[in-house]
């Protein structure tokens, strides 16, 4: 079965100092919306990703709250502006308590 | 306003609803009125104003400095790849603070909010969204001074269709 | 002229005519089925320009920015030297640990096999292959496990431009997938080749109708659609479904051959794996 939660990070291979850079995140999960029904009419229980935090070295840049609206595995693009060499870490968190986190060094020349 | 003619039409869907929900009510009205009750349990839809409203409290936003790339026809409403761009500074006393996206047809028009800071460098976002049906994708923008700035662009969602 | 010799008349014609239908009906049942090709109605450049004018790059800046796929790809290549079977080989056993003895490989197919006495695909072969030199039970089509080793396994043609056969003992199989693509099926009386052919490049109420030219080059794909990767033939599967057809099963003698024909339409295309579609 497909792995829920699994993270794919794909950025620019050279980054030069205080570049502003877009980052793209793919992440798998069903997001599922809690309206939908199985065929013998049981509803399917809402499992989906309502917070996302991205942290560059230590500080918080971007939060998004997100609803059962975004699409199945998610995919995003956020831009960075690159302007010290530490770890971007991406922190996703769904509604049943999973936690799913990747983290990618950044090293502008 | 735009906004006006969209909500007095009754669209294909929401006449098919309202129309079966009657013929339900009719049909089983009489012999069994504890069946009519599920049928209009659904969660209560709030219009894209009364959102707007219950969020900025009817503050005037701009619609301006905001661009949202978005296909003109979405083949699949379940994915609807959206781009927001804006031309706003990011400075580190001037910055877009938060971007508020929504669809306006679906039951709860909120899709996600994405608080930003000057660290972003650049106020553009990227996301897929779900749309129920063909309305507008709308964004309103907070700077940190507290200023609106907002765009909405039409997207026509086909139902039914090649998808097999 | 008096009323019985206009009877007369009448009968003889309906004589003549009943022969010749009895005539035509036998003839029919001897040759090969006549099928009435279709030309395109648009050329391939005004195709491509009706599709950029409706869903311009949309799909294909979707798939370069992520493809859910490439989560299946890795996982079909560590399937790919898992041993499994009561040999205690793997596929990397006898193909070399990365494949290198499959590159190029998948191009070749959907192709004839005389062992089969039919149309080979590259899913079939790799549970033959499971059953036969591995000792393995075959994998459920449609599972995850079997579309991420066929997705890996085609991966490793990548960008090697397709090249079937359909010349000698394959030619009556490729001629079968034709006949059933000309055939009308369904409650809605529709072939394969109305909308894909015919019709290709004109809109279906909010639908443009594709080009068969392109049909063949990437599955498994991942599809909007289906939230998920699938095969070529769930696809054919979901086109039976909308002309209100009943569906065939997976890797059945007719969806071989349906392969092999829209295969060879997409003759000299590189392989692209995994596909992004709508």
């Amino acid at each position: 079965m497909p792995a829920v939660g699994r993270i794919k990070i794909r950025m620019p291979h050279t980054i030069s100092r205080g570049q502003v850079v877009p980052v793209d995140v793919l992440v798998t999960h069903p997001m599922e919306t809690g309206l939908r029904k199985t065929k013998d009419g049981k509803v399917i229980p809402a499992y989906f990703i309502n917070g996302v935090d991205i942290f560059y070295g230590g500080d918080r840049i971007t939060h998004c709250d997100w609803t059962i609206a975004v699409s199945a595995n998610p995919f995003m693009t956020f831009y960075l502006k690159a302007d010290k060499a530490a770890p971007l870490r991406i922190v996703y968190k769904d509604n049943k308590g999973g936690v799913y986190q990747e983290t990618v060094q950044i090293n502008p020349r | 306003m735009e906004q006006k003619g969209k909500d007095l039409a009754l669209s294909r869907r929401a006449f098919l609803k309202t129309g079966g929900a009657a013929c339900a009510m009719f049909l089983v009205a009489g012999s069994l009125p504890s069946l009519v009750k599920p049928a209009f349990g659904a969660p209560k839809e709030e219009s894209i104003t009364d959102v707007l409203r219950r969020q900025f409290g009817g503050k005037q936003v701009s619609q301006s400095h905001v661009d949202i790339k978005a296909p003109i026809i979405a083949e699949n409403g379940a994915v609807v790849p959206i781009t927001i761009v804006s031309d706003l500074p990011m400075r580190s006393d001037d910055y877009v603070k938060r971007i508020n996206v929504y669809a306006e047809g679906n039951a709860e028009p909120f899709v996600a909010g994405i608080d930003l800071t000057p660290a972003n460098g650049k106020a553009e976002f990227a996301l897929r969204i779900k749309m129920r049906k063909t309305a507008n994708v709308r964004v309103v923008l907070e700077t940190s001074k507290g200023k609106l700035y907002g765009a909405a662009r039409s997207v026509k969602v086909t139902i039914g269709g090649c998808g097999g | 002229m008096s009323r019985f010799s206009r009877a007369f008349v009448l009968l003889a014609c309906a004589g003549v005519l009943t022969a010749g239908a009895w005539k035509y009906s036998f003839a029919g049942e001897e040759a090969a089925p006549r099928i009435k090709e279709y030309t395109p109605n648009i050329s391939s450049q005004e195709y491509e320009k009706r599709y950029n004018a409706v869903y311009g790059k949309s799909t294909e800046k979707m798939a370069e920015e992520g493809n859910p796929a490439d989560f299946m790809l890795d996982d079909g290549k560590d399937l790919f030297g898992k041993a499994e079977g009561s040999a205690g080989k793997s596929c990397a056993s006898c193909h070399g640990a990365n494949g290198e003895k499959l590159k190029g490989v998948a191009a070749t197919f959907p192709k004839y096999d005389p062992a089969i006495n039919g149309i080979n695909t590259v899913a079939l072969q790799i549970n033959r292959c499971r059953q036969e030199h591995m000792g393995a039970a075959p994998l459920k089509y449609e599972t995850y496990d079997q579309l991420a080793l066929e997705l890996y396994v085609k991966s490793l043609s990548n960008g090697v431009p397709i090249k079937v056969s359909i010349d000698g003992p394959a030619k009556p199989f490729y001629e079968a997938g034709k006949a059933y693509y000309y055939k009308r099926h369904g409650q809605f009386n529709f072939s394969c080749a109305i909308c894909h052919v015919k019709y290709a490049g004109h809109m279906m109420r909010a639908n443009l109708l594709s080009s068969n030219r392109h049909h063949a080059d990437h599955w498994p794909a991942y599809r909007l659609d289906w939230g998920a990767a699938g095969s070529f033939q769930k696809r054919f599967r979901g086109c039976n479904k909308n002309v209100r057809q009943e569906v065939l099963p997976f890797q059945c003698e007719t969806y071989r051959d349906l392969e092999l024909y829209l295969t060879y339409q997409a003759n000299g295309l590189p392989i692209q794996v995994p596909g992004f579609k709508m």
